[in-house]
């Protein structure tokens, strides 16, 4: 069905294979939720148990012994805490594109990968609103970020960039959750009505609050849905420029930069969309939702990779050419140091990862064969970590004074941290593909109505 | 005080034109059901614009409002803080948590206005004893009236059967 697509390379691949009706469709949608539980699914789940087991075992460690169980050290006071923190909130952030930025621009293929992006969104959200917590030092006074009245009689400092990103992410996350719930309250309908056991019919009439399907509850939904996509639009933007504001209101060369925001969220969609792909391209093989999340979603997706690349690519030439106009010996150092000092490999990882691989997406053949896809997605994810890596750690390492300058040297919480969280994302993700179905039905089959309606105008015509 | 009558129809036209008929004759309480939002429906059974738009104004606009001042108030009048020689009330700075408590308030709005507005959650509702109704969330199109008399349903039921419906049911009022 799919080869046949790509015969003709001036013909649209279909955005849903074959033919399909309402009822063909639920099916599709619904079987990986009513289907018994497989044994890889076990295989995996205990895989991603085991990997929160050892996240866990941080953060025990950090809560008991405090950073110094961490690598960081007095110049490089944020490590690989901030590098996770900033490379999760971006992965978050495809999801709010597709689900909200690509919902205002009308964008069909939008409709079978936005519940799959915006549960991406939330679970990376979760695993990113660990690290600034883990990072307090003293996590148990986090709430003292809170304005609330107190004995002593003072307040949070809200003229720094800490309170801002508390509130961004908070912000951030819980939007994600309406916007994602109440995109899924009539599927839950659906769910409840059409599963055979009782419990399901409960668990899900729970969820479904009652929901009939009426014109008047459709009313006012599809405008709340909208506007909440609206308001997501200008959050996700905002949300990454106050990540990046953490680093360029500061006065480190580097750091220092009116580049960062744009640069910032740019990069924010570029690591999303590989983190969409990478996990989609598996899902959608062992689901059998091929005839749903087909080739055009594969090769449009991609088309994003392509143009984000070029964007960070701009970037950091930019960030290159400034270093050097600026004419300031610590900015020109700082991009030396990026280039060949003792941490170049991680710049020229970045590079070969970020800019030069997705440029084999010029070519359709690779935007639309899989196994490229995937490979290119997953090289994406690691040159993002390490751009961040790059930006936090070795412009803190050697900064303005040669006598402070220090090593950086992770230790086994670090890594317990960074793939405990992966980890820990994977469990989730394997929950949400157990239990709620993967793509929306109530907008897969509104997209199916639509594209049959075309097909029907064209064919008139 | 009332009983149920339910159709269910083949095409959306059909629905919409049943829909249109039988609020031309009077019948103000009709409602269309489907897996996803019709076009055309909330025309067809006569709603007027929502007001979540609205609510997600005022909640946005109070929301910002209130960052702004708690800001404003907390680190320029109740405890002013000098840092590196910054005006204790400081716009720029104080924009970033302003916006994202604007947006966080008029998300809550729209949200809880949602349920409010629809009155949800609600575990029964009359449609719900129908078993063939199950379908209206999955991939049929179903009409609902009500009527106060026994003989205003039978007169009804006739009326959808003669609009198209494919099948009727009626849900009785509890006596």
């Amino acid at each position: 069905m799919q080869s046949a697509a790509s015969a003709d390379p001036l013909d649209p691949l279909p955005l849903i294979a074959g033919r399909q009706d309402s009822d063909s469709l639920t099916r599709i949608i619904f079987t990986p939720v009513w289907e018994k539980t497989r044994r890889g699914w076990w295989f995996l789940f205990l895989l991603g148990l085991a990997g929160t087991g050892l996240l866990t075992a941080a953060i025990t460690v950090t809560f008991k012994e405090g950073i110094g169980s961490w690598g960081n050290n007095m110049p490089v006071a944020w490590a690989f805490g901030i590098t996770d923190f900033v490379w999760w909130i971006g992965i978050g952030h495809a999801g709010t594109l597709i689900s909200a930025i690509l919902l205002l621009f009308q964008q069909k293929w939008r409709n079978s990968i936005n519940r799959f992006a915006e549960t991406m969104t939330l679970f990376a959200v979760m695993c990113a609103g660990m690290f600034p917590v883990l990072h307090l030092g003293r996590p148990w006074f986090a709430y003292w970020l809170v304005p609330y009245p107190n004995r002593m009689t003072i307040w949070p400092q809200f003229k720094s960039a800490l309170p801002w990103d508390v509130v961004a992410v908070s912000t951030y996350f819980t939007v994600s959750l309406l916007f994602w719930y109440v995109g899924l309250v009539p599927d839950f309908a659906s769910l409840r009505d059409a599963s055979y056991s009782r419990l399901k019919r409960i668990v899900y009439g729970i969820f479904a609050l009652g929901w009939r399907g009426s014109s008047r509850q459709w009313h006012h939904h599809k405008i709340a849905y909208l506007l909440l996509g609206g308001l997501a639009t200008p959050l996700v933007v905002s949300v990454h420029t106050i990540v990046s504001f953490d680093f360029a209101i500061s006065q480190l060369p580097g750091w220092h930069t009116t580049l960062f925001p744009p640069y910032f969220v740019a990069g924010a969609i570029f690591s999303g969309f590989a983190m969409v792909l990478t996990l989609i391209i598996p899902a959608r093989r062992i689901l059998g939702l091929e005839e749903i999340i087909t080739l055009k979603h594969i090769d449009n997706m991609n088309k994003v990779v392509l143009a984000t690349s070029m964007m960070v690519g701009y970037g950091y030439l930019m960030e290159t050419f400034i270093g050097w106009y600026s004419a300031d010996k610590y900015e020109l150092f700082s991009v030396a140091n990026r280039m060949f000092g003792p941490f170049a490999y991680m710049f020229w990882l970045l590079i070969l990862c970020n800019v030069l691989a997705p440029q084999v997406f010029w070519s359709r053949k690779i935007r639309t064969n899989v196994v490229a896809t995937w490979i290119v997605s997953i090289l994406v994810n690691v040159g993002m970590w390490s751009e961040r890596f790059v930006i936090v750690v070795v412009s803190l390492h050697r900064d303005f004074l040669p006598s402070s300058w220090a090593m950086y040297k992770p230790t086994w919480v670090d890594f317990g941290l960074l793939f405990g969280t992966i980890s820990f994302f994977g469990t989730l993700f394997l929950l949400f593909l157990r239990f709620l179905p993967a793509i929306s039905a109530t907008e897969t089959k509104e997209l199916y109505k639509e594209l049959s309606e075309e097909h029907a105008e064209a064919t008139a015509a | 005080m009332s009983d149920w009558i339910l159709g269910e129809f083949a095409s959306e036209e059909k629905l919409l034109e049943a829909a249109r008929e039988l609020r031309a004759k009077g019948h103000a309480q009709v409602e269309t059901y489907s897996p996803f939002p019709l076009r055309g429906a909330s025309e067809a059974v006569g709603l007027r614009r929502s007001k979540i738009p609205a609510l997600a104004l005022f909640g946005g606009l109070s929301g910002a409002t209130a960052a702004y001042l708690i800001q404003w108030f907390t680190n320029a009048v109740n405890w002013p803080i000098n840092v590196g020689g910054r005006p204790p009330h400081s716009a720029p700075v104080f924009i970033p948590i302003t916006f994202e408590t604007g947006v966080l308030i008029s998300a809550f709005f729209i949200f809880f206005g949602l349920w409010i507005i629809l009155r949800l959650p609600q575990p029964y509702h009359p449609v719900f004893e129908v078993e063939a109704f199950r379908s209206a969330s999955t991939d049929a199109l179903w009409l609902s009236v009500e009527s106060t008399n026994p003989s205003e349903t039978e007169q009804l039921t006739n009326r959808l059967r003669g609009l198209g419906a494919r099948q009727v049911s009626v849900v009785p009022e509890e006596p």
